[in-house]
């Protein structure tokens, strides 16, 4: 049986650290970290006991069925969420009921949602441009500068003086990538961003994505596109009914998943 | 043989017989129906006419020539004059109370649609114990209670109530401040025009620091107090052109400002804060329809609230709110006709004087509706234009 | 809780075992004190609103009380209560309105028990708490009245709407299909019950009677004329569209009171020479239907436009005829998606009847009105209690229904279907 290289530790552990020679996006500094995280909505528990650590330029993927929490753990790490017990520390901040706390960690936590969430009465380039010139004041020029850097790098330049409403949905939402990337932010957080998408737009988002994660940006992304985990993921993290179950490298988890319930849950989507 | 040489080789496709035929069917029943509707509306003129004849009534429309014989209070109308000088004074009053009514109902609607939305707890539910008071009583009950229960227990012009000192009220009717020319008027209103060029080029120059530095412009302050500053400066310059008089009362006499009769402002006051109880859940119903999308994205950017509610919800709101508020004051204009109960001379209350003396009632009646039918056009088209200027461009 | 570092300093995440009262909610309930500071004094601004609404609502609350409890006088409303409810009804014919609502009670608890078949949803207090208003309507009714009958009547009526409930629980299910049916039939009921055997005309009826019956009578009327004319409006027949689309936008674009005036001074013109000229009430209901049509006929078109295209591809497919598929495929549906619109203009059209006091018909407003010119009260300035007891009726009324509506429209989108 051969295992695979990057099995250091023993297939046995519950987790699997990643050993890859190729270790050059892992610096080893803790960007955001969940310690014994709980949330509840009224008697249900969404999340039980998350502990997670991203490291900088890490790209973590998060799969698992609907109802495990998945969305609502990235969404308690800029607080569109409220957690209910233990400490989630961004870049240092520890997130709280401060409301300076929240606008700081907001402020270098960008988001990119399922249904995009653009402004429908501006301008591309004004979304783009909207957070940089009101939260970071930056003037007019440049905001557009870096807008249209973002919008290049994205690859629609020339849509920035259309409205949302004239795009499609693929457009739409490599836009909301434009306007997450203008904060500068030290970590993307991805909400399913291709779930809301047709088939033959999905390609062009996720390029975005992978140009991204080769740039060396901190990324979790919460998806069930399994070809984007396998390609970019430097771990891959499995949540079912509200737990962390598994967690390891794509080549562990697609190729030697340890778990019932991640076994299950390969076996019905692969 | 091509595609074009089968086709032309192909026998004609068979005509169906008239009595079967899908197209000469439609036309046939549409014109029978035509015709049968233009009948009963014959039919309906005639039966009308002949009513009116029998009745000893007129069945043209050669009766608004003659002497209307109604007596409008408050107003320089003198009952020779003929039966349309009458409607246009209903007009005029009814556009009177309708325009006061939908901009006075406008603002106090926002502000307690917004009020139902605060954080406040009390504020909240004071909001929400008004508007649902008022949704739910007959707007008629109201304006009656207005008139009968407040406005006419008013103390009587010798004991006239003070109100901040700015309002005086008493049964005979309601006081209010009222601007009057003193001097030169039309200078002074140049000059404000002058001071409104130069509110806006005040807000311009802030709005190109923004965009040259991004430091926050402030325009709406900077604006507003120039305009202030200006105005204040023109009206001092020419020593008081218009004086806001008070009004003061010297025994039955009141000097100054400008007097509402009872049932106007028993009328303006009900129709007042029944639409406005139905635009605050307008108002409200709007900010709550903005996508909740849109509040976690503009969050996720880090907008503070009121970056937020300025530059993404509120826009958007504004866009909804604009059908269903043309909507309510459609309604307070139709509503206004209630007045023919309290004996506020507007359209209505005319006309059934018109007809009480004698006048033919269909005719009025159809001039009645065909002066509502009117002002309901213009009020739509109004907001048609508003809401065609205001809408997002969509994907073709 | 350090966790051990791997080779590549990336932290790993261990199992740590779950601190104690894991899998409960954490106590989330703020002490009064709390709730107070976030809800009412959070900010300077607000501490200041605060202040000022409480002042103004304690002093507002303060006169209002005074008004209803201390120096209101009521005698009037006592004195009048039949006058209120049923205007000038014959005093001994009063008994039909009471079989009229046991008739009503009854089938409203079947109506009751039926539905409480499909589960009920929430606690106890929130089922009855829509019902509070009316039932302080009627227990003040009844302190008004201060004699035994009306008390025993109202019991009666309790306990027969308790056995149609218990009825209504052991029907079998599929006996839902002919609820519509059978709310038809319990309107003609009441109408027999006040008109049958030599009963009462309903030129006689008055007061909140006549105010229910005007209601009832146009929005049951008006619904057929409603369809028609939505129907009429999509049609792809150029001349049956315009003349329904002219129809619509005219009556929506004048008051009520016109049409009303239309009614009872130009009716007589419209009917040719030999007919009998109608009631003052019968030209009421024709205003109000149709006026109410109008209304009715938007809505439902805008019901028609919710019901997916598909469905009538569907039944073209299979060959159905345009009128089948019209009556049995789309406007069930369409009914059916509009049914909280449709409550919701009949209480608009409820408040809309006390118009008719200008018409000089006897409904509750004018009664609150023409009671004060009684000789006992005359110039006594009692029209603020009559006119703040017809508001209160008419608001317990619009009131209730309104929550009726809110909950048929959170019940509809759960949905059987």
């Amino acid at each position: 049986m051969s295992e695979p290289s990057a099995m250091g530790n023993g297939g046995d552990s519950d987790a699997a650290v990643r050993v890859d020679a190729d270790a050059t996006r892992a610096t080893g500094e803790t960007v955001i970290s969940c310690e014994g995280v709980d949330k509840f909505f009224g008697d249900f528990q969404a999340l039980k006991d998350i502990n997670l650590r991203v490291g900088r330029q890490e790209v973590v993927v998060i799969i698992g069925p609907s109802g495990s929490g998945k969305s609502t753990l990235i969404r308690c790490i800029n607080r569109l969420e409220k957690h209910d017990r233990g400490r989630i520390v961004v870049d240092g901040v520890e997130m709280s009921d401060d409301v300076r706390n929240i606008q700081e960690i907001r402020r270098e936590v960008g988001m990119v949602f399922q249904q995009f969430n653009l402004f429908p009465h501006m301008t591309v380039l004004d979304n783009v441009t909207l957070g940089p010139r009101l939260v970071r004041r930056w003037n007019k020029k440049k905001a557009e500068e870096l807008g249209m850097q973002m919008l290049e790098r994205v690859k629609i330049p020339e849509q920035a003086h259309k409205y949302p409403g004239q795009l499609s949905g693929g457009q739409q939402q490599r836009v909301a990538i434009a306007r997450a990337l203008a904060m500068q932010p030290k970590v993307m957080l991805f909400d399913e961003p291709t779930s809301a998408l047709d088939p033959e737009m999905i390609s062009e988002v996720l390029d975005a994505m992978k140009e991204l994660a080769r740039s060396g940006m901190t990324m979790i992304v919460v998806t069930h596109e399994m070809g984007f985990a396998r390609e970019v993921a430097d771990r891959v993290v499995f949540m079912a009914d509200g737990q962390i179950v598994e967690v390891g490298t794509p080549q562990h988890f697609f190729e030697n998943p340890q778990e019932e319930r991640t076994k299950l849950f390969l076996s019905q989507i692969l | 043989m091509t595609q074009t040489d089968a086709a032309r080789a192909a026998p004609d496709q068979t005509r169906p017989p008239p009595w079967r035929d899908v197209r000469v069917l439609r036309v046939v029943f549409q014109v029978v129906f035509l015709v049968v509707v233009a009948w009963a509306a014959w039919w309906m003129f005639n039966t009308v006419r002949t009513n009116l004849r029998l009745s000893g009534l007129e069945a043209g429309f050669d009766y608004l020539g003659q002497p209307a014989g109604v007596d409008i209070r408050d107003s320089p109308f003198r009952p020779s004059q003929p039966v349309r000088d009458a409607i246009v004074v209903g007009l005029l009053n009814t556009v009177r109370v309708a325009t006061v009514g939908i901009a006075l109902a406008t603002i106090l609607g926002i502000l307690v649609g917004v009020a139902r939305l605060s954080s406040n707890w009390l504020v909240r539910k004071a909001a929400a114990l008004y508007v649902e008071s008022l949704r739910n009583i007959p707007v008629l009950v109201i304006i009656v209670f207005m008139y009968i229960a407040v406005v006419l227990r008013l103390p009587g012009i010798t004991e006239a109530a003070d109100i901040v000192g700015l309002v005086l009220a008493s049964n005979r009717g309601v006081y209010v401040p009222w601007g009057e020319a003193t001097g030169s008027v039309g200078v002074f209103l140049v000059l404000l025009g002058v001071a409104l060029v130069a509110a806006l080029v005040v807000a311009a120059w802030r709005t190109r620091r923004w965009n040259e530095t991004g430091t926050p412009h402030h325009r709406l302050l900077w604006g507003g107090l120039v305009f202030l500053a200006l105005a204040a400066a023109a009206y001092a310059a020419l020593s008081a052109p218009i004086a806001i008089t008070l009004p003061t009362r010297e025994e039955r006499v009141v000097e100054g400002g400008i007097a509402l009769g009872p049932e106007y402002a028993a009328l303006l006051f009900a129709l007042v804060i029944y639409t406005a109880s139905h635009i605050a859940e307008i108002v409200r119903g709007s900010i709550l329809a903005v996508p909740k999308g849109q509040t976690e994205a503009a969050n996720a950017i880090a907008l503070s609230g009121y970056q937020r509610m300025r530059y993404v919800i509120l826009p958007q709101a504004f866009r909804i709110m604009i059908p269903p508020l043309g909507n309510q004051y459609l309604n307070l204009t139709k509503n206004s006709s209630l007045a023919v109960a309290i004996g506020y001379f507007e359209l209505t209350r005319i006309t059934n004087q018109i007809i009480a003396n004698g006048n033919p009632a269909p005719q009025s009646i159809l001039i009645l509706m065909g002066c509502y039918l009117a002002l309901s056009l213009i009020i739509s088209l109004f907001v048609n234009i508003v809401n065609r200027a205001l809408s997002l461009e969509r994907r073709t | 809780m350090s966790a051990p570092l791997g080779p590549t300093g990336i932290a790993t995440e261990e199992p740590v075992p779950p601190p104690e009262g894991a899998g409960l909610p954490p106590r989330q309930r703020l002490s009064p004190g709390q709730w107070v500071r976030e809800n009412l004094f959070s900010s300077p601004a607000n501490s200041a609103l605060t202040v000022v609404f409480g002042a103004f609502l304690a002093w507002a609350g303060y006169r209002f009380l005074r008004f209803v409890f201390v120096t209101g006088r009521w005698e009037i409303i006592e004195v009048n209560l039949t006058n209120f409810l049923v205007g000038r009804f014959p005093r001994d014919e009063l008994y039909r309105p009471w079989i009229a609502i046991l008739i009503v009670a009854f089938v409203a608890g079947v109506g009751v028990g039926l539905s409480a078949q499909r589960g009920r949803a929430g606690t106890w207090w929130t089922r009855t708490k829509p019902a509070v208003p009316g039932l302080v309507l009627l227990a003040v009714l009844l302190v008004v009245a201060q004699t035994w009958t009306p008390l025993l009547l109202t019991a009666a009526s309790f306990a027969v709407a308790a056995a149609g409930r218990l009825l209504g629980a052991r029907l079998p299910l599929r006996t839902r299909r002919w609820m519509p049916l059978v709310y038809l039939a319990t309107i003609l009921a009441v109408f027999v019950a006040f008109t049958g055997w030599g009963g009462v005309g309903w030129d006689s009826w008055g007061g909140l009677l006549l105010n229910l019956y005007l209601g009832i009578a146009a929005i049951v009327l008006s619904f057929p004329i409603g369809v028609l004319l939505a129907l009429g409006r999509r049609s792809t027949f150029p001349a049956i569209r315009l003349v329904c689309v002219f129809y619509i936008e005219l009556i929506r674009g004048v008051p009520l009171i016109t049409l009303l005036f239309m009614g009872a001074l130009a009716l007589g013109f419209f009917l040719p020479v030999g007919w009998p000229r109608p009631g003052q009430v019968v030209r009421a209901i024709v205003a109000l239907t149709l006026f109410t049509a109008a209304y009715v006929a938007e809505i439902v078109r805008g019901g028609l436009q919710g019901v997916p295209r598909g469905q009538t591809e569907a039944a073209k497919a299979i060959g159905l005829s345009p009128v089948a598929t019209t009556f049995v495929i789309v406007l069930p549906q369409a009914l059916r998606n509009v049914i909280p619109a449709m409550v919701g203009q009949f209480i608009s059209l409820f408040k809309d009847t006390s118009l008719v006091v200008i018409i000089g018909l006897l409904d509750l407003l004018a009664v609150a009105q023409v009671v004060t010119q009684q000789g006992e009260f005359l110039g006594q300035g009692l029209e603020a209690e009559t006119l703040v007891f017809a508001s209160y009726v008419f608001w317990t009324i619009c009131y209730s229904m309104s929550r009726a509506s809110q909950r048929l429209e959170k019940r509809l989108g759960v949905g059987e279907r």
